[in-house]
Order: C-alpha cells, then sequence, then structure tokens
C-alpha cells in the first residue's frame, strides 16, 4: 500500500471512530431533545436526561477529539484538497461548529454552572438543539463532496441544493440516534434504579433503526441523480457493503427484541461502519468530486509532499501507540462500578 | 470590511478567546499536582477543598478550551484556504502530534474529573501526570507551528510542488525561545489567576485557611517564575533580532538603521516622523542588550519596504505593555523575596504576612500576567504582518475570497460574547469560597495583621 493510501485508511478508520463514538454523544443529544415529547410520566424524562448526561461526562471529550484528528490528517496530507473542501463547505461546517461549541459549552455550563448563568433547563435545550444540528451538517457535508457540484467559486449554498445531500444528513442524525439509544440499552441496565428506562431506551432504538434504515433506503435514488460518478462505483463496489449493513440492521432489530444489548451494540456499530465504508469505497480515490477537470482533488493529485507524509504515519504510529491504551483505559474504568468515594 | 479584514478580525477573536482558557488547560494540572499531593501527604481538609475545587473549574476551561481550539482548527481551512494548501504539509507534522497530545489530555481528563470514586487516591493522582505532561506537549507543538509561521524553515521545491522537512522545526531556535516563553506564560497567568481570586476573597474578609493556601500557591506560581520568564525573553528577543528583524525593529519602534541606538521605554510611535513620542531613552541600551557592545548597529525599519513593515505603532505599545507589566510583576517578586528573606530572618511565620498591599499586589498579578500574555501574542502575530509566513506568503494572499463571512464574524462574536458571559458568571458562583466547614477564618498564625502594618517579630518560633 502507498503512503498515500494508507493515510486515506487512517482518515476513514478516525471517522468511523468519530462517528461510533462520539455520533451516539449526539445522539444522547437527540434523545435530551425528544425526552417527554410523549406526555407519559412513566417514561421519566428527567430520568432519561441525567442517564444521558451521565454517560457523556467522562468521554465526550476525548470521543470529540477524532474529529480534531480528520481535520488535521486531512489539512496535513491533502491540503490542496482541504483548501477547496473548506471554501466550498464553509456554510455546513461553518454550522456545524457552531453546534459543536455551543454542545461543548452548554454541557458543561448545565453540569458545573449551578444555574448561575442560564437555568439548567436552558442549557440542556441548547445542548441538546446543537446535537442535532451537527450530525445534520456533517452528514450534509459528507454528500455534498459526492456531488461534483462543489468547486473554490460554487455558492456557499451549494451543499445543500441536493435532495441526496439532506437526506444525507437526516441519516447521520437518525444514525446517531439509532447508537446512542443502543449504548443507552446497556447503560440503563447496569443499575436497578434506572432499569426501568431500559425499555424505553429500547424502544427508541429500534424506531431510530427503521427510521435510519429507511433514510438509506431513501437516498439511493437521489444518490444515482445527485451524484452519478460516485453512484458509479456505488454499483461496482459498494453493494457487498450495503448488503452486509442492511443485514447488521435488520441482526440489531432481532437482538434488541430479543433485549441481547451488547450484542446489539455490535451489531449496530457495524451496521453503521458498512454504511461510512460503503461511502468511503464509492469516493475513492477522490477527496472531493470535482465539478471541473476530473480528479482534481483525487488523493494523488493533492497529497502533500512524500516526506511530509511519510512524517505524518510515523507520528501517527508513535501517536497511537500511547492514545489506544489509554482510550482502552477510560472505556474499561468506566465500564466497571465505582468504588467507595475517598 | 473587506474580506480580509474580517477573516483577520475574526482569527484574532478566535485565537484571544481560545488562548485564555488554553493556558488554565496548562497551567492548573500542574498546580493541581502540588495541591492533591499535599492532601494525600497531610489530609489537611484545605487542600483538600482547593483540589476539588479547582478540578471544577478545570472542567469548565478544559471543555471551552477544547471547543474553542476545535474553531480555530477549522479556521485554518475556512479562513485561509491558501495558506493551508500550500503550508499545510510543513506544519501538518506539528498539528498531528498537537492532536495526540490532547487526546491524551482529554482521555485522563476524563478519568481525572469523573474518576474520584472509581480510581483509589494515589491512581487519581497519577492521572494528573499525563494530563500535565500532554497539555505542556499540546503548547509545544501548537507555539512551534506558530514559530514556523514567524521563521520558516526546512522550506524546497520539488516538481513545482513546496516540500518541507517537517522535522527541521524541532532544531530551529526560534522554536525553542517561542515555546518556553509561552510555557511560562501559561504558569504564570494561572498561578496569578489563581493568586488573583484568592486575594479578591481576603480582601472581602474571607480570610480562612482555604484562602491563605490559594493564594500562596498561586502567588509562588507566579513570582517564582517571573525572573526566568525575563531570562528567556531575552534570548527571545535576541532570536528575533537575528530571525525577523523588522519584527524587532517595530518592537523598538527603530527606523533608522544606526549604532549606538537607545533602548526607548514606553513612548508612542509616529508613523509619520518615524520617531518615538514621549518616552525614556535609554543610551545604547538596545545595542548593549543584543550585542553587548555600545556601538552596534541594529537594523532599522528603513530596510524593510515601505509595504511589508508592520504596524509599528500597535506593535510597539503591545511589547511595552508586555514589558511594562512583567516588570511589575517582577518588582512585586523582588519585594516578595525581600519579605520572605526578613520573614526568615526573623524567624516570623508566616514568612510572608497578607497584609492588604500584598493581597492588592496578588490581585494584581491576576489580570496583569493575562494582559502581558495576549500583548505578547500581538508583538508576535502583529509583528510578523504583512506575512503569515515570514518572507513567503502574504496574508492578503493566503485569506479566503468569500464573501459571506461578515455575517460568521458576527454570529462568532455574539456566541462567544455569550459564551463568555456565562462563563464568568459560572466561574463567580465557583469561587464562593472555601465549604463551609473550613470558612470560619482560623486565626493566622502570628501577630493580628492589621492594614498595612507588617508584623513585628514578637512571636518568634523555634526550630
Amino acid at each position: 500500500m502507498t503512503a498515500v493510501n494508507a493515510m486515506l485508511v487512517i482518515i476513514v478508520l478516525s471517522l468511523l471512530a468519530y462517528a461510533l463514538l462520539a455520533g451516539a454523544d449526539f445522539g444522547g443529544g437527540f434523545w435530551d431533545l425528544v425526552a417527554g415529547w410523549s406526555g407519559k410520566k412513566e417514561r421519566d424524562p428527567e430520568g432519561q436526561r441525567g442517564l444521558i448526561a451521565a454517560s457523556l461526562g467522562p468521554v465526550w471529550e476525548a470521543n470529540h477529539v477524532w474529529l480534531i484528528f480528520v481535520i488535521v490528517s486531512v489539512f496535513s496530507a491533502f491540503p490542496t484538497a482541504f483548501g477547496t473542501i473548506a471554501t466550498s463547505l464553509e456554510l455546513p461546517l461553518g454550522l456545524a461548529l457552531v453546534g459543536i461549541v455551543l454542545r461543548g459549552a452548554a454541557y458543561v455550563y448545565r453540569a458545573y454552572g449551578d444555574g448561575a448563568a442560564l437555568p439548567d433547563r436552558w442549557w440542556g435545550r441548547i445542548f441538546a438543539g446543537a446535537s442535532v444540528l451537527t450530525p445534520f451538517m456533517f452528514g450534509v457535508s459528507g454528500a455534498a463532496l459526492a456531488t461534483g457540484s462543489l468547486g473554490p467559486h460554487s455558492m456557499p449554498t451549494e451543499p445543500f441544493r441536493s435532495a441526496f445531500a439532506l437526506t444525507a444528513g437526516v441519516l447521520a442524525v437518525a444514525v446517531t440516534a439509532f447508537l446512542a439509544a443502543v449504548y443507552l440499552c446497556h447503560n440503563a441496565a447496569q443499575s436497578p434504579a434506572i432499569a426501568h428506562l431500559v425499555p424505553v431506551f429500547r424502544r427508541k432504538a429500534m424506531v431510530a433503526a427503521v427510521a435510519s434504515g429507511a433514510a438509506a433506503l431513501a437516498m439511493l435514488p437521489s444518490l444515482y441523480r445527485d451524484a452519478p460518478i460516485v453512484a458509479a462505483r456505488f454499483t461496482d463496489r459498494s453493494i457487498p457493503f450495503a448488503a452486509v449493513s442492511a443485514a447488521f440492521g435488520v441482526a440489531s432489530l432481532l437482538v434488541l427484541w430479543r433485549e441481547r444489548y451488547v450484542v446489539a451494540r455490535i451489531t449496530a456499530a457495524l451496521a453503521v461502519a458498512t454504511v461510512l465504508g460503503g461511502w468511503a469505497a464509492a469516493q475513492y480515490p477522490d477527496l472531493l468530486v470535482s465539478g471541473g477537470a476530473v480528479d482534481a482533488y483525487s488523493a494523488v493529485q493533492s497529497a502533500a509532499a512524500p516526506q511530509s507524509v511519510n512524517a505524518m504515519l510515523i507520528a501517527m504510529c508513535l501517536g497511537m501507540a500511547v492514545v489506544l491504551p489509554s482510550f482502552y483505559l477510560l472505556l474499561k474504568i468506566f465500564s466497571r462500578p465505582a468504588v467507595d468515594e475517598h | 470590511m473587506s474580506g480580509l479584514v474580517v477573516a483577520r478580525v475574526e482569527t484574532a477573536l478566535s485565537l484571544s478567546f481560545h488562548i485564555m482558557f488554553a493556558v488554565f488547560g496548562v497551567g492548573l494540572p500542574w498546580l493541581l499536582l502540588y495541591a492533591e499531593r499535599r492532601w494525600l501527604k497531610t489530609g489537611d481538609p484545605a487542600w483538600q477543598a482547593l483540589t476539588r475545587k479547582w478540578a471544577r473549574v478545570m472542567a469548565v476551561l478544559f471543555a471551552i478550551g477544547a471547543v474553542s481550539g476545535t474553531v480555530l482548527s477549522f479556521e485554518f481551512g475556512l479562513l485561509w484556504p491558501t495558506f493551508m494548501s500550500t503550508y499545510g504539509g510543513a506544519i501538518g507534522l506539528l498539528f498531528t502530534l498537537e492532536a495526540f497530545a490532547f487526546f491524551t489530555e482529554a482521555i485522563f481528563m476524563g478519568l481525572y474529573l469523573y474518576g474520584w470514586k472509581r480510581l483509589s487516591r494515589r491512581a487519581h493522582w497519577l492521572v494528573l501526570w499525563p494530563i500535565a505532561v500532554s497539555g505542556t506537549l499540546s503548547t509545544l507543538f501548537v507555539v512551534m507551528a506558530n514559530a514556523w509561521m514567524n521563521h520558516p524553515v526546512g522550506l524546497g521545491v520539488s516538481h513545482g510542488k513546496i516540500t518541507a522537512d517537517p522535522w527541521a522545526v524541532f532544531s530551529s531556535s526560534t522554536s525553542w525561545t517561542e515555546v518556553t516563553h509561552m510555557f511560562v506564560a501559561a504558569l504564570m497567568c494561572t498561578g496569578g489567576a489563581v493568586a488573583a481570586v484568592y486575594a479578591i476573597g481576603m480582601l472581602r474578609g474571607r480570610r480562612d485557611e482555604y484562602h491563605r493556601k490559594g493564594l500562596n500557591l498561586g502567588m509562588a506560581a507566579i513570582l517564582a517564575l517571573a525572573p526566568i520568564q525575563l531570562l528567556i525573553g531575552d534570548f527571545a528577543a535576541r532570536d528575533v533580532a537575528t530571525t525577523q528583524p523588522a519584527k524587532l525593529a517595530a518592537m523598538e519602534g527603530h527606523y533608522y538603521t544606526s549604532g549606538h541606538v537607545p533602548l526607548t521605554v514606553g513612548g508612542f510611535y509616529d508613523s509619520q516622523t518615524h520617531q518615538l513620542v514621549g518616552g525614556v531613552p535609554i543610551p545604547d541600551g538596545l545595542s548593549l542588550l543584543l550585542d553587548f557592545k555600545p556601538g552596534a548597529v541594529v537594523p532599522g525599519l528603513d530596510q524593510t519596504p515601505a509595504n511589508q513593515q508592520p504596524m509599528t505603532a500597535v506593535v510597539h505599545l503591545a511589547f511595552d505593555t508586555m514589558v511594562g507589566l512583567g516588570t511589575a510583576i517582577l518588582l512585586i517578586a523582588a519585594w516578595g523575596a525581600w519579605r520572605w528573606w526578613r520573614g526568615r530572618r526573623r524567624g516570623i511565620v508566616p514568612r510572608i504576612a497578607h497584609t492588604r498591599r500584598w493581597l492588592w499586589a496578588a490581585a494584581f498579578c491576576g489580570p496583569a500576567a493575562m494582559l502581558a500574555m495576549l500583548a505578547g501574542w500581538e508583538v508576535t502575530e502583529g509583528g510578523r504582518q504583512p506575512w503569515i509566513v515570514y518572507q513567503h506568503m502574504l496574508v492578503a494572499d493566503a485569506a479566503t475570497k468569500s464573501t459571506g463571512l461578515g455575517w460568521a464574524l458576527l454570529a462568532t462574536v455574539l456566541i462567544y460574547l455569550g459564551l463568555a458571559v456565562a462563563l464568568i458568571l459560572i466561574l463567580r458562583r465557583l469561587a464562593s469560597g472555601a465549604p463551609p466547614e473550613l470558612a470560619e477564618a482560623g486565626p493566622e498564625i502570628g501577630p493580628e495583621i492589621g492594614p498595612d502594618v507588617e508584623p513585628t517579630p514578637a512571636l518568634e518560633v523555634t526550630r
């Protein structure tokens, strides 16, 4: 494998980690937003919000760093593509940033603010709204890269002009909600005090699974209409990914029905991973499918000088050797029960 | 406003906002290492309360630092696409390493903040080490990227593409002077802010053990580092003189190349006459500082074409602000050292009594350190203008051509303003004093302290 392809693999894997980990944190925000909408008191909306906040606390910042990682990798390894991607996606990426800033700030302000600035409930609303905004904008951005209508001089609103990109935004929100609900089923089952939330999140997980599947299906016709180049590659390369994803989606529904929540985490993650894999395979080798010259922003064309890419790869290996064990430690410690406070 | 001006204002705003919180992500873990260690060793409830309080403050500030840092990483591409597409490969390694450092910091921050019940006391303290070290490394990598923009090293061209030796920046002297200067500044800002918070609390009558310990630790951090910062600053200025002569000339408001250059303290630069108005010149001062010879020739701004000169009036003012505030902190350090030495000789405990004058000095240190740090960044960034990569790429050529930036700037101003106001309110609530059981003012060891009265050595302490 060439160094350039190795970088692409690293970027896709980082994106996957971001989708599976931070995606679930955003999905938690979605469920925070809709908690209590049914008006049924026995579903304990405040209990739901408490569980969501407690699940996010220790991990959301570490999960968020995967995004920084993707950004930094793209601008370091593929600088010319990054320049155009950032310019042409300035509106959705800018709005995603607004969501990221408000989500993080509102979360800590609610957790530590003690109502000093705004009532906790308001910060909760901001946290929840921002958590929906961000994945939607990332979904739009990712799909817009495939359409071929972006370029250095395209309009700021161009990414929003295809049904394909808008559906992808909805899919992203549905998928984050699906992941969050599946993860929260297991979290709720850990403590008898909140065990009554398990069926609540189980139901949410199944609804979100169906919604994700529906959104994915709805994307297919618009993919062929709005993104012909990537659609052709999708037919060639990505059908197996799509089939596997659909299979894991159905499997998730089955194991949720049978109340096997650890297995459900795995099947859900695989269903999402294969969607992302299918997109990456169809997008390859273009980072941005440009409307003008063919493959102007392909990986090879836009790659930095070889010595820069090689240095990046060395740094990646060293860095991952530190970060991955630490990350494992974090997840492990917060998955075991707490000891008495000292 | 033109697109270029908007992009510059937006970047300046985002950077200043970020850095005011990022310094605490760097500094607080080091202070916590000391405070929590004292708690572990002595079991003193005051140290426990300080540790708990600082952990909460660190949680909020780290989160704001993290999200505002994300804004910056996006802005590289959104505002400076040409810079990134040309030189992204050159600074990419540093940002990759920074991402790893930040990653490590975020992971262990999660363990620290939420691990009180899940980790043993000792493990909880140990977790601070990776936080402190990776926070420091983050500073190192990010500031090095900035140092590379000031003094780009390792650049070449092959097959029409710009190549850069990504490792060259590690052996550049500019990197190390800038990095150490900023790291010490971050510690000083943290120490100063901590000292100021407790000093203000004590001025309002909260004279308990909790406040005394917090004040002393903050003051120890900022005052002990003040002389070191002076030395590093001197090295940094010398490096700027060799690598970026125009920036040094702007810092000193020095236009006409000559020997026997005075060092002018204060004064405003008149861009019409190229003279400093109202400053106090020290004869041969600059020549002596840079070359240790009174007659040494110092290149002035006249060596740089007019369209490549920085805004000297601003840079000089920012430089004098930084040096002036640094000197004031240094004088407080000297005063503190003298009081400590006298207290020790006379056997007074505490060595430095918390007189009102001392508390006012401590309250001054917090804002002074922060303002000096921001002024220092204005010197670095303003002094490099009009270049984004010194002598390689102009800021004007690097900026985005997008026209919708005014809205982005407006949104940023509003959001950051709202978040900052909320943050100040929350920090004020957090600074609500010691927990109730520690809050009654225990008698300070030593005599009663009246306003501005030095303690008499009445109470001898046997050693």
